[in-house]
């Protein structure tokens, strides 16, 4: 059943749904960073010793930096030293086998409605489940070796593939490229590693479910995706948190490679737990996410939908270096209550005959703040460079806010570009035709945030599609009625 | 020129700067040369200052002079009187009462220098200085605040709506001069004017900095043209800035087409019922870097507000546009609408432009559209299979686009002038005139 269908006045007796807290006994470092803790991670990894003096450089930097101030959201200021920087669910024996996995965590996954024991009959979707820290359970390893697909987690990757980690960690997203990739390049804990072979189709869409669990930890994950010489691989990320009132904070980094022909589909669906209706607690989430075109015809696509965080500052971008790349970007952005969201892009075009398309649709309610800001960027080499972006508003309830910061830099004469926005509320005369025709109000509401969002919900892999819309219901509860 | 340098000019000119017997005056100016001192210029990197870097300004020395100088000036400054205006000449950053044509100017109206404006009408001054200009003012406000040595005031009174158009002519003279002037503008209720302000100089290096405030009171309507032909060589900051009240009316049309560096700010914010009007057209050759910088700020509901600028790119020049709508809390029914349209004709040429909006009201219509794009070969090739060169055909293309922001303009004799200057600023460019 599509949110479509739902009522939102069923929606808004919910609450959220996956807020609960796991009992589990965490194996936790105290509160605090300094390059003992640094040290203290990197031990626990069984790093190489590159691998710590990576994290040691980008600590350094991170010292020298100061936090960003430019994106349209006011939070308190975050107390780096009440951040516990490292938390793994009690290690005993790894587990080799699903039913060696902490029947706890197992349940956890159940309620959020994660089938893992479901998973290797359930075809297609390989989930690699993150609980707060370290990996727990990978499953479909085997078919996905079959085919030359390295899916692991990061802590693995570095053990297993050091090579490939490091000839490609933080060639895309650098150690020291803004305050919070730099204070994730220090602490990170765990991720996941994708590296699909020359010229595989890989046999089924990557997922990997988040969860940050732990109280008072703040989760540091950092993904890296290569993409070899025209192969495809589509990625699936989901995103949910217990309730709590503390706000967590969440840096992670997102590294996507993709070499030429190659097609990377990156695809996101982030629903933290977005506070309460005052604005406490909720997780802070402040993303870096970026994508390499670095052959000749190749594709990264980015999309997303964004409905939770209590702030979100995330801005997925493209460099398009090959000839003839295409970088895309999709997304859905929802903010009900104090949700503060600054999110947008950045279409970097090097390479000639490049294209880029934006499509984003905000969705504002409550005493929300929702930012588009992106930047599109010809430069000379650029020729033929062609890009497009729509940014469109809604706007629920008269006390929100809907803000466009665009940047558009063109430096080739040879490039077309077009910009456009809107922003309006839901028009009377629409809802009084969905009246008209016998559908409550709440309904017409329903279908037309749903309708304004089509264009980027048809990106989406169909069962996130699915998810998408419900989730959409979910959040605009107690916005409209 | 540094701040302090300028500072260490102005320590010895405080005495001459106009009103400076004047407490209140005194006061102001005062804290605006400390928020100098603070801050100097503004640097790129400011958020409104990202693309327009004015250290530039620190490898020469503008100097300005103490008093006003009556200097000859040549026959290029008759260029740009409007033949059926009153107009009012500020040189080198003082009101000339010489070169100014003010004859049968209504006995009510008020046209004159600033100077004369603090002698004669202090109170007046009082209110309308400042009035205009939010606390979010950058250095080069300060500076004009702070240093400001004439203007020109003009004031319109209730129920008057003027036959002639007003123009404000400044002029620069001096090699390495710099004319820094405060002008205000102020219609009572029902009030009606056509306002030219005009930017030109001799062929040299100057800085022109120049502030206008102007106050609309309920239900007055301002058609306002800037029409800024500075040297090549010139530095211009011109900042508008605009307070309009219930249901009153701005038209601003701004043409770019001097200077070396130039930045022009609009600003407005409207009341209930207000409109506004934004046309802009800005041409860069050469090395030049022009700057747009368009602020509409809806206080008040049932605001309605259009904006539409063209900007043409060519050589090694740079534009640069922003656009900033900001729709406050309470400003229901508001429709604001912006339009940029740029047209680059050189791989060398740059544009950055940074359209926003900013809305905290959900009953709103809003947009805005931007597009970067060259001209159409298909248009180029039309022209060519009709026996018009290639060079021609292109540049036949570029003015009609150009021209489409000219026509904007209602006032015949600016039009005409505006159209003659654009049309020489495609030298050899083939375009028959007859037809235009």
């Amino acid at each position: 059943m599509s949110a479509a269908e739902q009522t939102i006045e069923k929606l808004i007796s919910q609450e959220y749904k996956q807020g609960f807290v796991t009992d589990l006994e965490s194996d936790t470092l105290p509160p605090g960073l300094n390059e003992e803790v640094i040290r203290i991670i990197s031990a626990k990894k069984d790093e190489p010793e590159w691998m710590l003096q990576w994290r040691l450089e980008a600590y350094r930097h991170w010292l020298t930096m100061t936090e960003p101030r430019w994106a349209y959201v006011d939070y308190p200021p975050i107390a780096y030293d009440a951040i516990s920087y490292y938390s793994a669910p009690k290690a005993k024996e790894g587990p080799k086998k699903l039913n060696e996995v902490d029947p706890k965590l197992l349940e956890t996954y159940n309620k959020l409605g994660i089938p893992l024991y479901e998973q290797e009959r359930l075809a297609g979707v390989a989930v690699d489940a993150v609980f707060d820290s370290v990996s727990v359970a990978t499953t479909f390893k085997d078919k996905l070796a079959e085919a030359g697909v390295i899916f692991c987690s990061m802590s693995e990757a570095i053990r297993h593939h050091p090579e490939l980690v490091r000839q490609y960690l933080g060639s895309v997203v650098p150690a020291g490229d803004n305050f919070f990739a730099a204070l994730n390049s220090a602490v990170f804990s765990d991720g996941s590693f994708v590296y699909i072979p020359k010229g595989v189709r890989c046999p089924m869409e990557l997922s990997t479910y988040f969860r940050i669990n732990a109280a008072k930890t703040g989760q540091f994950e950092r993904t890296l995706i290569i993409a070899e010489e025209r192969s495809y691989v589509s990625y699936l990320e989901g995103c949910t948190a217990p309730m709590r009132d503390e706000n967590q904070l969440h840096a992670a980094v997102v590294e996507l490679v993709a070499l030429e022909g190659a097609q990377i589909k990156y695809s996101t669906v982030q629903n933290w737990y977005p506070g309460d209706e005052d604005g406490r607690g909720g997780i802070y989430n402040f993303v870096t996410k970026r994508g390499d075109c670095r052959g000749a015809h190749s594709k990264i696509s980015w999309t997303q939908v964004e409905t939770g965080s209590a702030i979100t500052w995330k801005y997925p971008s493209c460099l398009l270096r090959g000839d003839h790349s295409i970088g895309e970007f999709y997304s859905v952005a929802l903010t009900n209550h104090r949700q503060q969201a600054d999110t947008g892009t950045k279409m970097i075009h090097i390479g000639k005959n490049t294209k880029s398309t934006i499509i984003s649709k905000g969705i504002s309610a409550g005493r929300a703040n929702n930012s588009y800001r992106g930047l599109v960027k010809v430069l000379k080499s650029a020729e033929n460079a062609r890009n497009h972006t729509q940014c469109d508003s809604l706007l629920i309830g008269d006390r929100c806010g809907a803000h466009t910061f665009p940047y558009i830099e063109v430096k080739q004469a040879s490039a077309r570009i077009e910009h456009e926005a809107t922003t309006s509320k839901i028009g009377e005369d629409q809802l009084f035709f969905c009246r008209q025709r016998g559908l409550s109000a709440e309904d017409a509401v329903s279908m037309i945030v749903n309708g304004f969002c089509k264009e980027v919900f048809k990106e989406l892999p169909m069962e996130f599609a699915v998810e998408a819309q419900a989730l959409l219901g979910i959040s605009l509860e107690g916005s409209v009625g | 020129m540094s701040a302090a340098q300028y500072l260490e000019l102005y320590q010895s000119l405080t005495e001459v700067l106009p009103g400076q017997n004047m407490p209140w005056l005194s006061e102001i100016r005062q804290q605006a040369r400390e928020k100098f001192a603070g801050g100097g210029f503004p640097t790129p990197r400011e958020e409104e200052w990202k693309y327009t870097n004015v250290t530039a300004l620190e490898k020469k020395l503008f100097k300005t002079s103490a008093e006003p100088g009556e200097e000859a000036v040549g026959p290029w400054l008759d260029d740009f009187y409007l033949a059926d205006a009153w107009t009012v000449v500020l040189m080198d950053g003082f009101f000339s009462p010489g070169l100014s044509r003010l004859d049968g100017l209504p006995g009510n109206v008020i046209a004159c220098g600033m100077t004369d404006a603090l002698k004669h009408h202090p109170g007046r001054v009082k209110t309308l200085l400042g009035s205009a200009l939010g606390l979010e003012a950058h250095g080069f406000i300060a500076f004009n605040t702070a240093f400001f040595s004439d203007g020109a005031f003009v004031e319109i009174p209730t129920g008057v709506s003027l036959s002639r158009p007003l123009q404000i002519l400044h002029v620069s003279t001096r090699p390495e001069g710099l004319a820094n002037t405060r002008s205000l503008v102020g219609l009572a209720a029902n009030a009606g004017v056509r306002l030219v302000e005009t930017y030109a100089g001799a062929q040299q290096a100057y800085l022109t900095a120049a502030v206008t405030e102007i106050k609309l009171a309920e239900n007055a309507g301002l058609d306002h043209y800037k029409w800024q032909v500075e040297s090549d060589q010139a530095h211009h900051f011109g900042g508008i800035y605009v307070s309009q009240e219930r249901s009153s009316r701005f038209n601003q049309h701004n043409f770019c087409l001097g200077g070396l560096l130039a930045r022009t700010e609009i600003h407005t914010e409207l009341a209930d019922g207000a409109e506004c009007d934004m046309n802009g057209l800005f041409l860069g050759l050469g090395r030049q870097h022009v700057d747009n910088h368009t602020r509409i700020h809806h206080r008040e509901p049932n605001g309605i507000s259009r904006e539409t600028y063209r900007g043409i790119l060519a050589d090694r020049a740079r534009g640069v546009f922003q656009g900033r709508i900001v729709v406050h809390p309470n400003a229901q029914k508001t429709n604001a609408e912006m339009n940029s349209h740029n047209l680059l004709l050189s791989d060398d040429a740059e544009i950055d432009a940074k359209p926003q909006l900013e809305i905290l009201a959900d009953d709103v219509k809003c947009s805005h559209g931007l597009a970067v794009g060259q001209l159409d070969e298909e248009s180029v090739f039309f022209l060519q299979s009709r026996g018009v060169g290639h060079e021609t055909a292109r540049n036949m293309l570029t003015f009609a686009f150009a021209q489409a922001m000219v026509e904007k303009i209602g006032l015949e004799s600016l039009r005409f002038l505006v159209q003659e200057r654009l049309l020489n600023r495609f030298p050899q460019s083939g375009i028959r005139r007859d037809w235009l």
